[in-house]
This record gives C-alpha cells, sequence and structure tokens, in this order.
C-alpha cells in the first residue's frame, strides 16, 4: 500500500505526518465534542468520556459479549445459509434451464423487493430472537448469491459446453467441469458482496424488534434516552465493521493476486 | 426423414452422407439459403477437404454431421443412421479453441478421458496425455495456462485434446488459419501421420486450397453462398505426402491450377471474403 515509498525517509516523514494529523483531527473532534455543547445539550449528546466509561463497564461485567456474539452469529448463520443455499439454486437453473425459464419473473420480483420489508413477517414467524434475524440475512444473502451464480453460469461460454457434450460428457459432467469453475469469480464476488448486506440487515433486524444483539443495545437505549449507552453501540459496530472491512479488503487483494 | 432411413439401410458403407441436405436461417425475418440440398458421400478412412469462399456453408457442414445443427431440409447420415442430438463419435475441432482457461495444457488434454463414457484410469490417463503432448510437441509447456501459450501452441493442445480420445471421425474447422505459414505445414506434417496411423475420417474445412490439396484424398469446392457443391476432385498423389515439398511436384502446380479455376470465380463472388 506504502507502494515502497515508505523505505525512504522523505516517504516515512511523509507517513509520520499523515498519522499525527489524523490524530490530531481526532482528538479535536473528540474534545470538541467532550467540553463545548452546553449543559442543556449534554444529555442528548453524551460525551467521549462517557461514553468509553460505558463500553468499559459492558467489558468489565461481560455484558457486552452475549450481544456481540448474537449479532455475528446471526450474521454468520444467516451468510452460510444464504450462500449454500443461492449457490445450490444457481446451478440447478444452470442444470435445468427450462425450470429457470418457468421462474425467472418470480425471482427478479423478489430480487428487487427490498428485504427489510419482510423483517416485521420474520419476528411474527420465528419470533424476536436469532431467529428471523437468521432468516432476514439468508433471504438477502440468497437473492445476492443466485443471482451472481446465474451471471456466473450465463457468462460460461456456450462453445465450451458443446465442446465438452461432443467429447461425451453428461450434463453432471458438463456443470462439474465447465459451469461451476466458469462461475466461480462470480460467485466469489457475490459472496464478498454480500458480507456488507449481511451486516447491515442484521443490524436492521435486530433494531425492528430483538431480545439480544448490538443493534439491540442501541435500540435498548436509544429508547430509555441513554445516549451513553447508545452510543457505546454505535462505538462497538464501528469497531466491528473496521475490522470487517479489513478482513475483506486482505481477502479480496488475496484473490486478485491468486487470478491475475 | 423415417422414409430416407429405411432408403438408405442398405445404400452402401459410406461413413457420412450428405443426402440432399440444406440448411436456411431465419435472420432478421428474412431467410438466408446457406447450403443448397447437397449430396456428397465421405468413405471411412477419408480424408475430404471442403474449400470455398467465406459463407459457402463449409462449417454448417461440419455442425450437421457433429448433429449441433439440423439440416431445414434432407438428411445428414452418419454410419447409416441420421445424425439426431450431438454425434459423439466425431471429434470436433472448431476454428475458436475451446480450452478451459482454468486449466493448465495438460489438464485440457485430459478431459475426454476423464469422462465416465470413456472410464479410464487415472495412471493410463496419464500416460497417454504424456505420450500426445510429446506427439504434437508441447513438452515443457505442460502446466502452462491457456492464457500463457501461443495461438499456435493452443491449436496444438486443442488438436491433441480430440486426438487423445481416438475419435473415428475428426471434423477441422480452419483448424490451423492463424497461424504463421510454417507452423502450419509442421502441424499439417502431424495431422497427416496421425490421421493415417490411426485410420481415421476426416472432414477439413480450409479456404486455403494448398493446404487441402496436400493433405486430402478428395477436395471438394463449394460454391458462394448459396452454398452448393461446384467441383469434386480425387488427389491421387502419392502418400505419405512430404507437406513441406509436395508443393513444388508438377502433379500438385496441375492440380491446383485446374481447382483454382472453379475456386477463383466464387471468390470474387463471396462478397464476405
Amino acid at each position: 500500500m506504502t507502494n515502497g515509498s515508505g523505505s525512504t525517509s522523505i516517504g516515512m516523514t511523509r507517513l509520520a505526518g499523515l498519522i499525527a494529523a489524523r490524530i490530531g483531527l481526532l482528538l479535536a473532534f473528540l474534545a470538541a465534542w467532550q467540553f463545548l455543547p452546553p449543559a442543556s445539550l449534554r444529555f442528548w449528546m453524551s460525551g467521549p468520556v462517557q461514553i468509553v466509561e460505558r463500553l468499559w463497564s459492558w467489558i468489565a461485567d461481560g455484558s457486552l459479549w452475549p450481544n456481540l456474539f448474537a449479532t455475528l452469529l446471526a450474521m454468520a448463520l444467516g451468510y452460510v445459509i444464504g450462500t449454500v443455499s443461492g449457490v445450490a439454486l444457481g446451478l440447478t437453473f444452470g442444470f435445468l434451464p427450462r425450470f429457470h425459464r418457468v421462474m425467472a419473473p418470480y425471482i427478479s420480483g423478489l430480487y428487487a423487493l427490498p428485504k427489510i420489508a419482510l423483517a416485521p413477517l420474520f419476528v411474527i414467524a420465528f419470533g424476536i430472537g436469532i431467529e428471523s434475524k437468521v432468516a432476514l440475512v439468508a433471504v438477502t444473502v440468497f437473492f445476492l448469491i443466485l443471482n451472481a451464480t446465474l451471471d456466473g453460469v450465463r457468462n460460461v461460454d456456450r462453445d465450451l459446453v458443446q465442446a465438452l457434450s461432443l467429447m461425451g460428457a453428461t450434463r453432471l459432467e458438463v456443470i462439474r467441469k465447465a459451469l461451476v469453475p466458469g462461475a466461480l469469480p462470480w460467485i466469489f464476488t457475490g459472496m464478498r458482496i454480500s458480507v456488507r448486506y449481511a451486516f447491515s440487515n442484521t443490524l436492521l433486524a435486530e433494531l425492528i424488534a430483538a431480545n439480544s444483539g448490538i443493534g439491540y443495545l442501541i435500540e435498548y437505549y436509544s429508547g430509555t434516552f441513554d445516549a451513553a449507552g447508545a452510543f457505546a453501540a454505535i462505538l462497538v459496530l464501528v469497531i466491528c465493521s473496521v475490522v470487517l472491512t479489513e478482513l475483506l479488503t486482505r481477502v479480496e487483494t488475496r484473490m486478485a493476486r491468486g487470478r491475475g | 426423414m423415417v422414409a430416407a432411413d429405411s432408403e438408405t439401410a442398405g445404400a452402401g458403407s459410406e461413413k457420412i452422407r450428405l443426402a440432399g441436405a440444406g440448411k436456411r436461417f431465419a435472420t432478421r425475418g428474412r431467410e438466408v439459403e446457406a447450403l443448397r440440398p447437397t449430396d456428397l458421400e465421405i468413405w471411412p478412412k477419408e480424408f475430404v477437404a471442403l474449400v470455398g469462399p467465406s459463407g459457402c456453408g463449409k462449417s454448417t457442414i461440419l455442425n450437421m454431421v457433429a448433429g449441433l445443427l439440423q439440416p431445414s431440409e434432407g438428411v445428414v447420415l452418419y454410419n447409416g443412421a441420421p445424425v439426431a442430438g450431438q454425434n459423439t463419435r466425431v471429434g470436433y475441432m472448431t476454428q475458436k479453441d475451446t480450452l478451459l482457461p482454468w486449466r493448465s495444457a495438460a489438464d485440457n488434454i485430459r478431459i475426454p478421458l476423464e469422462l465416465k463414457c470413456r472410464g479410464v484410469g487415472r495412471a493410463e490417463a496419464a500416460s497417454r496425455v504424456a505420450q500426445i503432448i510429446d506427439l504434437v510437441g508441447l513438452t515443457g509447456f505442460e502446466h502452462h495456462y491457456p492464457s500463457e501459450l501461443s495461438g499456435g501452441m493452443r491449436k496444438r493442445v486443442a488438436l491433441a485434446r480430440t486426438l487423445i480420445y481416438e475419435p473415428e471421425t475428426l471434423l477441422m474447422d480452419e483448424p490451423f488459419g492463424a497461424l504463421d505459414a510454417q507452423l502450419k505445414l509442421l502441424l499439417l506434417d502431424q495431422l497427416q501421420s496421425l490421421t493415417q496411423a490411426r485410420g481415421m475420417t476426416v472432414v477439413f474445412v480450409t479456404h486455403d486450397l494448398a493446404e487441402a490439396i496436400t493433405l486430402a484424398d478428395r477436395v471438394v469446392v463449394l460454391s458462394a453462398r448459396p452454398g452448393r457443391i461446384r467441383a469434386v476432385r480425387a488427389i491421387d498423389l502419392p502418400r505419405p505426402r512430404d507437406v513441406f515439398k509436395v508443393r513444388f511436384t508438377e502433379a500438385f502446380a496441375h492440380l491446383h491450377e485446374e481447382l483454382w479455376e472453379e475456386l477463383k470465380d466464387e471468390v470474387a463472388k463471396g462478397t464476405d471474403v
């Protein structure tokens, strides 16, 4: 990322300056937040010290972990279920093009639907526990992955398929040897994009109705007019998304290198 | 079709037979006749070259023999039976190479042997792949991916992949069209010896008359669109032919001149040459 300029002394100085500027800006922002607001606004805005204190108290008494775990578990389960079923149906459609033609309008109709609209229904069906979040995330990811898989299958050169079947390949062999490997880059792209959707939809589902999770904490503390609590939960969220983005970037770079 | 079937049951032992086979395509609501109803017999172990200007229906004939296209009229017979659906007895080397980009050269060549319908064991497949790689001169490039190979190398991979499962009939659609002259001769030489050694029937489409005469037992000249057979000429040059020198012989020059007389008007007529 530093393009080797970090090895020269000028590059090092510049980098140090950049980091100093960033930290300075952050400190100035935090100081302004802490000291500038008048007492009348303090109730709504809380302050960095109070927020960190609150977060620390959650860590100290261990109450943060079940909520963090609930959010991450719902996201992970929904992601895995959605990915597996999306790939499976996408390949089935590749295998049975006529079935796909029948289903296509319904699939694209449901694909366009903002899945968050289903969240209240999932709460009715599965309750306010983790199941309704898993369901929402799974449905969201499912359609993204299904479309990615279909794009991938469509993108496989028809001539390759034809060549394979002229060699005597069965349909299953055509799928295994041409469609799956050909669609794989598309599926990976879909999986990468889906992580972000899975994360935000888990949160949204928790905000609507939940009994645990980071979204639940935000909703709960906002409901009790406890700004420090709500901000502390948001801080957890910021840390989570930074970690997630960083992980994704690493995976992407590795994949790009592997393909190039 | 049923009538044609029974009628041809005792028609002889030709490998491929076009019986009044023609093809029309509908493009933008207009019907274009690609191939006039055509009669042609190709015998077992025969090497037939189809020459003609672009768009004369050469590829259409191959596609019909491979079962990728159905004739609009007439019938195409293979081993005496109408071709219905993809004809897996032929090896088809198309103009465009259809290598799988995510497989190395050796892995591409091995594909036909991996298929259940052949059931070749791992060890045997490996030794056959090694053998054919040596044969087409790809040694040292086994682990290269298609994107890392030159056009000529890719053609060799495609040729090796077609030859490795020893299909009884080889359909080739301008397989070496885009290659430089020396490399082309080298591959033609390999093709001649391989197909002769294995007693394959070959239908070879080209627009290069010299290439056709060099390799073929019979050259079929097709007219410009709509395609029809304009001339058929047996090539009685003795085998094995030296592909590097045969074109400088007097007999070759005569054949070339004779066939060029047939071809030149058609080339002039072919608008999209």
